[in-house]
C-alpha cells in the first residue's frame, strides 16, 4: 500500500515560491493562511539553501498525539487529515508540529483562532469527495482525481517531490548517486569561483 | 376551560425541554469524526498515483 510523502531536494530549489502560489490558488486558501512556504537558510550568503515546507504527513504525527478532541486521522494512503467540524482551534497541534504546518484563519470575535487549516496533500477531507462542503472546508481533492499534489506537479526544477515514499526515495537516491557529492548545477563553481 | 388551556400550554412548554441523547463520548486516541470514504480501494489509487508520478515527476 502506498504511503504518500513529500521530499524537497534543497540542491534544486530555486526559491521561486511557485509551489506556495499554486497551493493558495488551487485550494483558494484565505489571506493569512499559508499551507506551504519556502524557507531559505543563510539567505544572501554563498551556498544558501531553500526548501519548501508544509505538513509532512508524519507516520507518527505529533499533532495527532496532542489533539485533545482527536480530530486527526491517517488515511490508507498515509495522509494525515483532520475533521474541521471537530476542531476546537486550541492550537496544541501548532505547538507540537516541528514544521509549523497548522495554520489558523483568526476569524471570529476576540481574536479566536478559528478552525485549524493545513496541507491536505491535495486529498480533501472527510466530507464526500468533490462535494461543495469538501471544497469549501479543505480545498480540492486531487488524489481522488488520480492526480498528485499541485505544488509538486508544477515544480519547475522537480525539487519538490510528492508520491509514494518508496518511489520518491528511489528517485532521490538515484539523484544523489548521479551527483557524486557535487552540486547538481554544473558550472556554478566556475562561474562564481566558489571554492 | 382555563384548566385545559393551562395543561395544553404546560405540555407545549415542556416539549421544548428535549435533551439530545445522541452524544458522542470522547475516548482518548480514538477518532470519532466523519469517515473518509473513497470510490476506489487504496491499491487502485496507489497504482493510479504511481503511474501519474512517472508521467509528471520524472527527472529532467
Amino acid at each position: 500500500m502506498a504511503k504518500m510523502k513529500f521530499l524537497c531536494d534543497e540542491e534544486r530549489c530555486i526559491e521561486c515560491n511557485a509551489c506556495v502560489t499554486a497551493c493558495k490558488n488551487e485550494h483558494e486558501v484565505p489571506w493569512g493562511v499559508n499551507r506551504r512556504r519556502v524557507v531559505t537558510l543563510d539567505d544572501g550568503q554563498p551556498g544558501e539553501k531553500s526548501i519548501s515546507v508544509a505538513c509532512m504527513h508524519c507516520t507518527d504525527a505529533p499533532c495527532q498525539a496532542v489533539c485533545p478532541v482527536d480530530c486527526f486521522y491517517t488515511t490508507e494512503d498515509g495522509v494525515v487529515l483532520h475533521d474541521k467540524d471537530m476542531c476546537i482551534g486550541c492550537g496544541y497541534c501548532f505547538y507540537a508540529c516541528p514544521f509549523g504546518a497548522p495554520q489558523y484563519p483568526q476569524e471570529g470575535a476576540f481574536g479566536s483562532r478559528g478552525k485549524m487549516d493545513k496541507c491536505t496533500f491535495c486529498a480533501g477531507g472527510p466530507e464526500e469527495d468533490h462535494s461543495h462542503e469538501e471544497i469549501e472546508k479543505y480545498g480540492r481533492n486531487r488524489l481522488a482525481e488520480g492526480k498528485l499534489p499541485l505544488c509538486a506537479e508544477m515544480c519547475s526544477t522537480k525539487s519538490l517531490l510528492a508520491g509514494d515514499g518508496d518511489v520518491v526515495s528511489e528517485l532521490f537516491r538515484n539523484r544523489v548517486v548521479r551527483r557524486q557529492g557535487r552540486q547538481e548545477a554544473w558550472g556554478w563553481d566556475t562561474a562564481y569561483n566558489v571554492k | 376551560m382555563m384548566k385545559y388551556l393551562f395543561i395544553v400550554l404546560l405540555t407545549l412548554s415542556l416539549s421544548a425541554c428535549y435533551e439530545d441523547s445522541d452524544v458522542t463520548l470522547h475516548q482518548a486516541g480514538v477518532y470519532k469524526g466523519k469517515l473518509d470514504t473513497h470510490s476506489q480501494t487504496a491499491e487502485q489509487r496507489g497504482a493510479i498515483l504511481a503511474k501519474r508520478f512517472g508521467q509528471v515527476q520524472t527527472d529532467r
